[in-house]
């Protein structure tokens, strides 16, 4: 047995987990290692040390102490973090629940209305898309409805009033006051027809909004 | 147990008095703090009261204890690294050689009693500084003799890591108190 083998033994010799085997031949190498023999010797006095430490008494009113403060845990069990009402859980499925909502609303709301309850419309026709300059739009605000490029009324206008759908607000505001901003002229010549487009009077410009 | 966990009062008073010893020393060993041994034990038990619906028969009722006491240590163990109010390496040393002198000289006429204390004291913060993983096991192997397998259930690892653990820990507590024995030893 080198040195090595024998100090590695050390632990499982002072458990006495040792075969008879191996304690012979540790002693047989502790009979020629003085080296080895200091060590262990070193090594069980420093656990015998250990093991003959005073114990520690317990504080007399340890009993009466754990007691007192079990029976207040017991009168409030909230406050040392028995199950109570999962919280926690609870306001994440919640928050999960109205951001799922907010995502998926206009799906759900377009769907919800049954499709049997919908009246049937005719397509209405399409509307020609007005272009106003901006510094006209107030002025406008203040005649009769809006007049097409060419002068005559915009067909859309009528067929909105005659829709049945018309009847139910869209909104809890009045909106019939309100002002149209076309903010990006060129994405709507985009679309136009063609005869709209060979006019040069109507000129998009960039609209500028300001609060 | 099972009475404690229908709210007998009797049997709860019954399990602290009956293991409070053990508890408190193996806390108090770990921790070298008796004043704060006696909190931490009065909490283990406060715990078990909590959580006695939770314990499971068939369960050993000493690991259970034993593991929510070493949990409680180390917890508090760690509390005080983060505040670097802990015994330094340095300091132990410097008490170590000044023990070891005292008890080499026995013209300083200090009583065997109190050279004993001291030499208790040494020992107790040597094992304070001990790292905390190595420190555990050997307190519960140690000094509470636990058996290697339930060290491992209480720590919550291999028999084969407790083994290599308390290899480690007595090692390592011997080079601590080598000073210590070798000083003791000369006339």
């Amino acid at each position: 047995m080198i040195c090595v083998q024998a100090r590695r033994l050390f632990g499982a010799c002072w458990d006495d987990e040792i075969t008879q085997a191996e304690r012979e031949s540790l002693e047989a190498h502790f009979a020629s290692c003085a080296g080895c023999r200091e060590e262990y010797d070193l090594y069980s006095r420093a656990l015998e040390l250990v093991t003959t430490l005073p114990r520690i008494e317990p504080a007399p009113d340890l009993i009466e102490r754990a007691l007192a403060r079990s029976r207040r845990v017991a009168a409030a069990p909230d406050r040392m973090g028995s199950p109570g009402f999962p919280w926690v859980p609870v306001t994440a499925s919640t928050a999960l629940v109205a951001v799922a909502f907010t995502v998926f609303s206009p799906w759900l709301v377009g769907r919800t209305v049954p499709v049997a309850l919908r009246p049937a419309r005719t397509p209405a026709p399409i509307v020609q898309p007005e272009l106003r300059q901006p510094g006209t739009l107030a002025s406008e605000t203040q005649g009769p409805e809006a007049q097409s490029p060419g002068g005559t009324t915009a067909p859309g206008r009528a067929a909105v009033v005659t829709d049945p759908l018309a009847a139910v607000p869209d909104s809890l505001f009045d909106h019939s006051e309100d002002i149209e901003f076309i903010l990006d002229p060129m994405t709507l010549r985009r679309g136009r027809p063609a005869a709209l487009r060979s006019n040069a009077s109507a000129k998009g410009q960039q609209a500028t909004i300001t609060f | 147990m099972a009475r404690v966990a229908v709210d007998d009062e009797r049997a709860f008073a019954e399990l602290v008095r009956r293991f409070q010893a053990r508890v408190t020393n193996l806390i108090s060993r770990v921790l070298n703090d008796r004043e704060c041994a006696d909190d931490l034990a009065q909490e283990v038990f406060v715990r078990v009261f909590v959580h006695r619906r939770n314990y499971r028969h068939g369960a050993k009722l000493s690991t259970w204890l034993f593991t929510i006491a070493a949990n409680l240590a180390k917890n508090e163990i760690r509390r005080r690294v983060r505040r670097r109010n802990w015994f330094s390496l340095d300091a132990l040393q410097e008490l170590v050689s000044d023990s070891a002198i005292q008890l080499a000289d026995p013209t300083e006429g200090q009583e065997i009693t109190l050279e004993r204390e001291q030499l208790q004291e040494a020992v107790g913060r040597a094992i304070a500084t001990v790292p905390e993983k190595y420190r555990l096991a050997l307190v519960l192997r140690d000094i509470e003799g636990l058996a290697y397998e339930e060290i491992a259930a209480v720590i919550g690892i291999p028999g084969g890591t407790v083994r290599s653990r308390i290899n480690r820990a007595r090692s390592m507590l011997k080079r601590k108190l080598q000073p210590l024995l070798k000083k003791a030893d000369t006339p």
